[in-house]
Order: C-alpha cells, then structure tokens, then sequence
C-alpha cells in the first residue's frame, strides 16, 4: 500500500510537470480558469437574453451548478486518456513502466489526481466568481460544506474509475480515436443534465441518464448547496437514497473499470501495444 | 524546369496550384478514411450543441433561440477546424518532423495554407450540415430556407475571412513549442463566448461586442442571424456594414499573413525553433 501511495505520489507530480511547467504561475492560472468562467458566463448570457420570458435567476443558480463541477468529469476523462497517448507517443516513456518497480494503474491514478488538482482550481474559481461577481446565494452552513466534500470527493472517486477505464481503452486503440473519449465527456455532459433540468430530455433518453452516477452526483451537490431538489424525475428520491445509489455505482464502477483495464493491459502487451506510434 | 534556369510565372503557379490542390485532397481524404474522426467530428459535437439547445428549451425560450443555437454549433464546427487543422497544424508537423519537408520545397507556404484552408472547409461542411440536420430534424428549430442563398453568401464570406485569420495564426503558432496545444485550447470556449455562438452577440454590451466583432467569425455568425430572422436575430452590427467589414478584414488578414509568416519563418531559422521532436 505504502508503494502504491509513493508511485501515485511520483505520477501525480510528474504530472503537474507535464501539466504546469509550460508557463508562469499566473499565465497557468490564467489558463486554468478561462473554459469555466467562459463557460459559466455563456450561460449567464443565455439565461440574460431570455430573462423576460420564464427563466429566472434561480434557474441560473442550478445550471452554474452542474456546469461548474461538469468541470471534473471532463477534465480528469479526457486528462487520464491524453496521459497514456502522450506517454506511449510524444514521450515514448510508457514503455518504461514496464522497466521499473510500479504497476500502470497507480501510475494512471496519480495522473489522475493532477487532473483533479487542475481542475479544482477552476471549480473554486469559478464559485468564488458566481460568488462574488454574480451574486448567486452559494453556500450555507459548515455542516453543508462538509457534505459537499464528501460529495464531490464520493463523485470524484467515480470519474477516475471511469477515467480509468477509459485508459484502458486509450491503450489499445490508436491516439486519432481520441476524439472518441472527448465526445464520450460531452455525451455525459448532455446525458446528465449538467446545464438543463433532466425533465426536458426525450422520455426515450432518460432511461440512459438515470444510468449514470453523475446524475445522481450533480443532482446531489446541487441539493447540497441549495438545500432544494432541482430534476423532477428525481424529485422522489431522498438524500440519502442519491448518497447510496452513487456509493453503490461507484463500487460497481470501480470494479468493473479494474477488470477491463486489466483486459485491456493485458492484450495490449500480448500485441505489442504499449509502444505502439500511430502519430507518424 | 531546369535548375540553372529561373521558372517562368506560368510555371510557379501551376506548381503552387497544384500544392494548394494535393494539400487540400490530403484533407478530405483522410477526413473520410478514418471513421473514428467522422464519428468523432458530427455525432459528438452535435450532443455538446443539443446540451445547448435543451438549456433555451428548459428556459422555455422561443425556439429561435434553439436555432441560434444550432446555428453556433455549426460554425464552432468551423472555427475548431480553425483552431486546430490550421493555426496549429504547423506545430504538429513539427512535431512528426514533417515541417522541414515544407520548407525545402520551392512552394509559398501562402499556398500550403491555402490547400489546408480549402481541404478543412471541406472535411468541415460534411460536420456542419449534420449538426444543422440533426437540429432541423431532432429538434425542429426553425431555419427559414426562403433566405438561406443571402445568408449562404455572407457565409462563404465569413468563412474566408475566418481562414484567413488562422494563416495568421499558423504562423505564430509556428515557433511555439507545447504552448501552442494550451493557446489553441485557450482559444475554445472564450471565443465561444465572445462570438456569441450560443447567444445574440449584442448581450455582451457595446464595448465588449465591438471588440468581438473585429473576429469575423463573430461578425458572420450575427449576419446570418440577422439575415435569417430579421428584427429578432437581436443583430449587434448592422447588416449592411457586415460584407464590406468581411472583405476589409479578409484582404487584412491575408497580408498580415504573409507578413507573419515570412517573419516568422525567418525567425525561426535564426533561432532553431523550426525543428523539434518530443515536444
């Protein structure tokens, strides 16, 4: 355990390497925040321009919401893909995991969580700016900010599962099937309601939302920091029930992310995949 | 053509022609072959768009702001072929050490540029009619094709100027090294924004939409809009201003490319940067 923790730990700052050291600091930052305030102020404006008819500033509040901890699921699902194309290509390095005492999956975790890291910075931004600039009531008392990190923390858990398994399929497949994972990030980013109310979904398409653990993990979160419910098709579930439906997928995630990637590493190194160049 | 002999006219332009022509068949073949892409580039652009379209339609706005918003998502279609085939694609040949082939060849890199702006507004135009199919056809937005030639011709307008401003940008990304992938990801969702590709561009108020509608993408979109639903496009530049602005900005933007490039071309050289592995 202690090397798992010590090998995510190297993957982690490795990644913050590759991730932060083409800039300064503030131009970093810079970076960090523009695609969720960008973001976050395009909804503002589409709320603004139709703010006569019924939209109000509370639907905005819900919105802002999902969009903003959206951020995580794009970030990490796509970061933790990019990481294996990156090293099995540009770098060439990922070859030499195999040559040292480490397994791939701590290594990815530990990419993973720079991603976190990234992205947290963007989503804390973000709900300081929807804070402070556009006056949206965020918050509440202590005890609510704790549900909320455990919350995104439980959620979080989820999306590296997922990232992982994603990973996995980045192993075995040639890096122009990327676009492949990003448009996997914007299925779930219509599939889960992270900028509308689910109820405006296709009746047909719903089935495939309450399918995923973001549902539940957005719905959540924006339970957490409003204290309402907000999608109508999960009006009848408790707090509680949101709580164990995303524990219980999440464990479910895990382990069958665990099993496929562990497929997926496997035929990759029966066909001679892990140094394979398909950017030529 | 022999060495010791300097080319006649006749024979510089059918060679660079013919760059313009074998760059640009480059593009829409591979954009076909790979199915993966042609996936990628209509089926999930098309779902980012339709999160978009399902906020109006959980607003209970009009429908025509449905339409702006199918509208968008195909010029977004445009402006990432921009942002990614051709301000950047000097740096990915770069760095599959394709770049130094560019440069022995006795062609305008003007004329490279242009066969990737010809091939990418090919490959892109397949994406950009399935988004606006898929909107027309799932989500029943209105597009009054009654003045669809006017608004088709301020389009290709657009679209020239819009590619001419990535030749300018293919030459700065030219020295940069992995810069170059954040500046273009940069790129993306403040343009997003500032373009008004989800919204009336006029919402972002005099100042900030002036300064938006210097990118004639900004300025395209908000034509089309005007042209096609009048009054209720909320219309930010009036319409007759817009195609004289898109030939200033176009003969603009092509000089400052040809400018930048050979600058930078220069500058590179000097300073090494026109190589690189690994990035």
């Amino acid at each position: 355990m202690k090397r798992t923790l010590e090998v995510m730990r190297a993957a982690s700052w490795l990644g913050w390497q590759v991730e932060a050291n083409w800039a300064d600091p503030f131009l970093f930052v810079v970076y960090s925040i523009a695609k969720p305030l960008s973001t976050t102020l395009i909804l503002f404006f589409m709320v603004r321009v139709v703010a006569r008819g019924a939209a109000t500033a509370e639907s905005f509040l819900y919105l802002f919401i999902g969009n903003t901890f959206f951020l995580y699921v794009t970030e990490v699902l796509i970061g933790i893909s990019w990481a294996v194309f990156r090293d099995r290509e540009d770098f060439e390095t990922l070859k030499y995991i195999y040559t040292a005492p480490l397994r791939l999956l701590p290594y990815l975790l530990g990419r993973a969580f720079t991603k976190v890291v990234t992205a947290t910075i963007g989503v804390s931004v973000a709900l300081l700016f929807g804070k402070l600039v556009l006056g949206l009531p965020i918050g509440g008392d202590a005890g609510s900010w704790v549900r909320l990190a455990a919350a995104v923390s439980l959620g979080l858990v989820s999306v590296a599962w997922l990232g992982i398994a994603l990973a996995g399929a980045s192993i075995i497949v040639a890096r122009h099937s990327m676009n492949l994972n990003e448009g996997l990030a914007g299925a779930f980013y219509l599939l889960c309601g992270a900028v509308f109310p689910l109820e405006v979904l296709p009746r047909w398409v719903l089935p495939f939302s309450l399918a995923l653990p973001f549902t539940y993990w957005l719905e959540l979160i924006r339970r957490t920091l409003t204290g309402r419910p907000y999608a109508v098709p999960l009006r009848g579930q408790s707090d509680a029930a949101l709580w164990g439906i995303l524990a219980v997928s999440t464990v479910g995630l895990a382990m069958a992310s665990m099993t496929w990637f562990a497929w997926c590493e496997r035929k990759a190194r029966t066909d001679g995949l892990i140094d394979w160049k398909t950017n030529y | 053509m022999t060495p010791d002999r300097e080319p006649s006219l006749g024979a510089i332009v059918r060679m660079n022609l013919g760059a313009v022509l074998a760059r640009a068949r480059v593009r829409v073949v591979a954009s076909w072959r790979e199915t993966s892409w042609v996936v990628g580039e209509t089926v999930f652009p098309f779902l980012t768009m339709a999160a978009f379209v399902l906020v109006y339609r959980g607003l209970h706005a009009p429908p025509m702001y449905e339409a702006f918003v199918v509208l968008g998502g195909a010029m977004i279609a445009y402006w990432n072929n921009v942002l990614w085939s051709m301000a950047s694609q000097f740096f990915w040949e770069k760095e599959q050490g394709q770049l130094q082939l560019y440069l022995i060849t006795p062609v305008s890199r003007m004329s490279i540029l242009f066969g990737m702006a010809l091939g990418g507004m090919a490959m892109t135009t397949s994406r950009a009619v399935a988004i606006i199919a898929g909107g027309t056809l799932l989500f029943h937005v209105p597009i009054p094709l009654d003045r669809a030639l006017p608004a088709f011709g301020l389009f290709l307008l657009t679209l020239a100027a819009v590619y001419a401003l990535g030749m300018i940008l293919s030459s700065l990304f030219l020295l940069w090294g992995r810069e170059a992938w954040h500046t273009a990801t940069l790129f993306q969702e403040p343009i997003y924004l500032v373009s008004g590709f989800y919204f009336p561009v006029r919402e972002l108020g005099a100042v900030a939409g002036s300064l938006a509608a210097l990118l004639p993408i900004t300025l395209g979109l908000d034509g089309i809009r005007q042209i096609l639903y009048g009054e209720a496009a909320h219309g930010f530049v009036p319409l007759r201003y817009i195609p004289p602005i898109q030939v200033v900005l176009l003969a603009l933007f092509l000089y400052l490319a040809h400018r930048s490039l050979a600058t930078m071309e220069r500058l590179g050289k000097e300073e090494g940067r026109l190589t690189l592995r690994g990035a």
